[in-house]
């Protein structure tokens, strides 16, 4: 009986002895877990990302491109996730980042820009080797001239092939038309630009450095260029001041097709494309990988397997969708889904020939040679010293307008400075840049802040002095920017615009933007001020003021 | 010791034996996972020209799925396109590396950038780093033909005018003052526009310079006295100063379609690009293009070259033999048949089903090559003579 008493007891021992083994099985276990969580990252690294440079004006499809790709959840055989990051820049502006290697893709607009990119590359490091890898399209669109259609038909459109040489005459016969082309940062606006360049050596083909640097093409280059109204940052911000501001705002002005279909399914008003009878080019927008030292075997990977997302016709279909042609040839431009239809103001059989691109060398010589024939400046900086300004903000003020200073190329823009907080303290006088430089950059660097806001005056005080000028030949601008609300200007409201529209249309043009600085600036005062010359409103702060003041700067 | 003490010894014991266990089952099972990837895969990387990078990346998607192996190890094939001549120039620089590494394989255009590479690495190594004969001797994989590919509105005027299209009509076209009108054209159509690709960046523009050499001097066989020759020089200038756009990187078929005659009323260009583009560019634009056998034929070979130095081992040449076997079978070379290449494996009819050749026969497209002069291989001396003009003369204008 003692004997399977002692038996159970030994039974009962064993068990809680199991049950505690297991236990401490379990425990040893997630102990080892808990201590080695680096196992698995350290088989799978987490790869650098694909960065992927595109250029602004088209972001939104770009954006949705990417998007949809990231949300495939698509892997490499090792099980890495393939990922790609975006980096939004100007063409002109991916340069330099991509010589540095800061990103191993790009789309810019234009093929244009990859020529000059391996021109870069090969020249700093000596050597035939280029630098652009792989290049795909899977976008294009031909660069027109965007008109109202009732402007178009005045010019004898349909009927007649409008051409360079049309909308030039006219610009330079009606000074009531209105007309701009990007800046040649852009390849829309590098493309005007050639045509212009094309149109004074009376070429369709065979443009070369001699050309464009003869006097008689640097005459007519200047001629044509003084009737732009103003440039811009881009086709993409043109196209949404036009939605913005309507007929008001221009006649005409150059960007890619994609663009007047995006403007009509928008605007019950219309805009055509004019495919210009001497010629048009084509947006083409590359996607190119960069061949770097640094190119990972991950990125080539994510970099293909983008681009067959690209091409698939999912993507293609999206591309359609967004007014570009695919470069899918299987998909119809006449598919039922087609935005590129006549109502659109486009035509999918245009257009019917292209001017001839010059070599890297020849359009770098037109691009530089344009800095001295385009319409030149005399723009105001007009800035609140007010005592709201003191601190943080006065000081990043001063370094976004040294940034204009800077951006503003060549010593011929004419430059000028009006500084008011309680009345208007300081005007360093309307000059060439070569000559006022350092005045300037002296005046900025030593503002101070104190006392009330009289924008109005100062506003006036510049206004005045281009009216006094009388200089028709230039682009006339004020760039006014304050923190705070009028309160202390002897001219109000009122009189300020009235006098205006009334100066600008007895004497010079000049446009007014304004730059709305931080949350308490007066933005309606300031949009009436900027309606009442066709000019803008901006907002900024401290974050974006710098950036703000180097976009303006490509309006002049 | 009594039985509670056993008991007590056993257990713990036993919890020492199943935690050591299982530390050892967990530090085997790592040991593996680490080490079976590199020990067991045999990679093949290949360069591959661009005209055939489609069928090749798809073999070699087939080829990885069927999962080939050779003694015992897997073989996986990665493809990089890459122009010929853009591979040329980087292995001549030695830059040319996938992942760290000299790529196993290069499917170039033509046999003669292999011996360009080889004429280089003779220089500098005293041996050649692809070899013309033996095992791993440069075989082809298929062959296309440089044709004239032209929109049929435009081809119609040039025939008419002309009576044939070869490269002197072609040069008249391009020297027109007055441009399309002058020629009996469309004004709209602006002047003639040819499409040649970029040499510097695409093969197929060289072989189009020896071409119009052959035809030039009537003759098949060009050297470097004949592509220096001014007279020539100026004959070449004027035919190359209609071509409208060098910036892209190719400036081939693919632009001829995707910009339609806007850009290019036609050119000598790849067969196999053409033939591919044809339904395309019938859905794009309006205006069907023709296709026209040229007199002097240039031609590409798009040979399979294994790389012999010591960068590779001898299992990853042989790995890449197995490959070209496979892109030399039967099946694969009637999907190159497929994509308007004629294979080079005789076996495999042109006209097979699915045949680019038969279904474009009423623009032009022949399945057996009308009797025309094949142009010989340019040497060295040629090409380089021929892009240094290129370079100073047209690149620079």
């Amino acid at each position: 009986m003692t004997q399977r008493k002692s038996s159970g007891k030994i039974a009962v021992l064993l068990l809680i002895a199991l049950l505690g083994l297991l236990g401490a099985c379990f425990a040893c276990w997630g102990l080892f877990r808990a201590v080695q969580p680096e196992v698995v990252p350290e088989t799978l690294p987490r790869a650098p990302a694909l960065t992927v440079a595109f250029s602004p004006e088209k972001e939104a499809l770009f954006s949705r491109l990417v998007e949809q790709f990231n949300a495939q959840g698509f892997e490499t055989s090792e099980g890495q996730r393939m990922v790609i990051e975006t980096l939004r820049l100007e063409p002109e502006a991916m340069m330099d980042p991509a010589l540095r290697g800061e990103f191993q893709a790009m789309t810019p607009d234009s093929s244009i820009w990859l020529s000059q990119l391996d021109q870069a590359w090969m020249d700093q490091q000596g050597n035939q080797v280029p630098l652009v890898g792989e290049t795909v399209r899977y976008a294009v669109s031909p660069v027109v001239i965007a008109m109202w259609e009732d402007v178009a038909q005045s010019m004898g459109h349909p009927q007649r092939s409008i051409g360079w040489e049309d909308i030039l005459a006219k610009a330079q016969s009606d000074p009531n038309f209105k007309w701009s082309h990007p800046s040649t940062s852009s390849a829309s606006g590098l493309l005007a630009t050639l045509a212009v360049f094309y149109a004074g050596t009376d070429k369709t083909r065979g443009l070369t450095a001699e050309d464009a640097q003869s006097q008689a093409t640097l005459d007519y280059v200047a001629a044509i260029e003084k009737t732009v109204r103003y440039y811009g940052e881009g086709e993409w911000a043109v196209v949404q001041q036009v939605l913005e501001k309507g007929r008001s705002y221009l006649d005409a002005f150059v960007c890619q097709e994609q663009l007047v279909v995006y403007f009509n399914q928008r605007s019950d008003d219309k805009l055509v494309a004019i495919y210009p009878k001497e010629g048009s080019l084509w947006e083409d927008h590359p996607l190119a990988l960069l061949e770097t030292q640094d190119l990972t075997a991950y990125q080539r990977l994510v970099f293909s397997r983008f681009r067959d997302y690209l091409l698939s016709p999912e993507a293609q279909m999206l591309v359609l969708s967004h007014g570009y042609r695919p470069a899918d040839l299987n998909i119809s431009l006449d598919d039922p889904s087609s935005p590129i239809t006549a109502a659109n103001g486009v035509d999918p059989t245009e257009p019917q020939t292209a001017l001839q691109i010059p070599s890297a060398s020849v359009i770098e010589v037109v691009r530089n040679v344009w800095w001295y024939t385009k319409r030149h400046t005399n723009v105001y900086l007009v800035v609140d010293t007010s005592g709201s300004m003191e601190g943080q903000k006065l000081t990043s003020a001063q370094e976004a307008l040294l940034i204009f200073v800077d951006q503003i190329k060549g010593d011929a823009e004419r430059v000028g400075l009006v500084e008011f907080s309680s009345r208007v303290n300081n005007i360093v006088a309307l000059d060439e840049l070569g000559r006022n430089r350092a005045e300037l950059i002296a005046t900025i660097d030593a503002l101070e802040a104190e006392g009330d806001t009289a924008l109005l005056d100062g506003i006036y005080a510049a206004y005045v002095r281009l009216q006094e000028l009388n200089d028709t030949e230039r682009i006339n601008a004020i760039v006014a920017m304050t923190d705070g609300r009028e309160n202390n200007s002897n001219i109000s409201l009122w009189q300020l615009t009235e006098e205006m529209k009334r100066g600008n249309e007895a004497g010079v043009p000049v446009v007014v933007f304004c730059i709305a600085f931080g949350s308490d600036a007066d933005y309606s005062t300031l949009e009436i001020i900027a309606q009442s010359t066709d000019g803008q409103v901006r907002e900024g702060d401290l974050e974006t003021i710098q950036q703000l003041y180097k976009i303006l700067s490509t309006y002049f | 010791m009594n039985r509670t003490r056993i008991i007590f010894f056993v257990v713990i014991l036993l919890a020492v034996l199943i935690v050591a266990g299982s530390f050892l089952w967990r530090w085997l099972s790592q040991q593996q996972e680490v080490t079976a990837p590199v020990k067991g895969k045999l990679e093949v990387r290949i360069v591959c020209a661009l005209p055939v990078e489609p069928w090749v990346q798809e073999a070699a998607r087939q080829f990885n799925a069927e999962k080939h192996t050779l003694e015992g190890q897997p073989i996986e094939v990665s493809v990089v396109p890459m122009d010929g001549l853009t591979a040329m120039s980087r292995y001549e620089q030695e830059a040319l590396l996938i992942d760290g590494r000299v790529p196993t394989a290069w499917i170039p255009d033509s046999r003669y950038l292999v011996e360009l590479v080889n004429v280089t690495y003779k220089e500098r190594l005293g041996r050649d780093v692809f070899l013309t004969d033996g095992e791993y001797r440069a075989r082809p994989l298929a062959t296309s033909i440089f044709v004239w590919g032209i929109y049929a509105s435009r081809a119609e005027v040039l025939t008419g005018k002309y009576g044939q299209i070869d490269w002197q009509v072609i040069h008249d076209a391009a020297i027109a003052k007055g441009g399309w009108p002058e020629l009996g054209g469309n004004p709209d159509w602006g002047y003639f526009k040819l499409v040649v690709p970029n040499p510097r960046r695409n093969v197929g523009g060289l072989a189009a310079m020896v071409a119009a050499a052959g035809e030039y001097y009537d003759r098949t066989s060009i050297d470097v006295s004949d592509v220096t020759n001014p007279d020539f020089q100026r004959w070449l200038g004027e035919l190359m100063g209609s071509m409208t756009d060098l910036s892209s990187g190719a400036y081939t078929v693919e632009d001829l379609a995707l910009f339609g005659y806007s850009t290019g009323d036609g050119g000598q260009l790849l067969e196999s690009d053409l033939l591919v583009n044809m339904a395309g560019i019938q859905t794009r634009w309006a205006d069907p293009l023709v296709i026209v056998y040229p007199k002097y034929v240039t031609w590409f070979d798009f040979p399979f070259t294994v790389w012999i130095g010591p960068e590779t081992t001898a299992l990853e040449k042989n790995a890449a033999l197995e490959f070209e076997k496979y892109l030399l079978s039967p099946e694969i070379q009637q999907v190159a048949a497929q994509r308007g290449l004629r294979p080079a494996n005789l076996s495999v009819p042109v006209t097979g089903e699915g045949s680019l050749f038969v279904q474009w026969q009423d623009q032009g497209a022949q399945p057996i090559v009308p009797r025309t002069s094949a142009m010989r291989s340019p040497d060295r001396e040629v090409l380089l003579a021929l892009l240094r003009w290129f370079d100073l003369n047209v690149a620079q204008r």
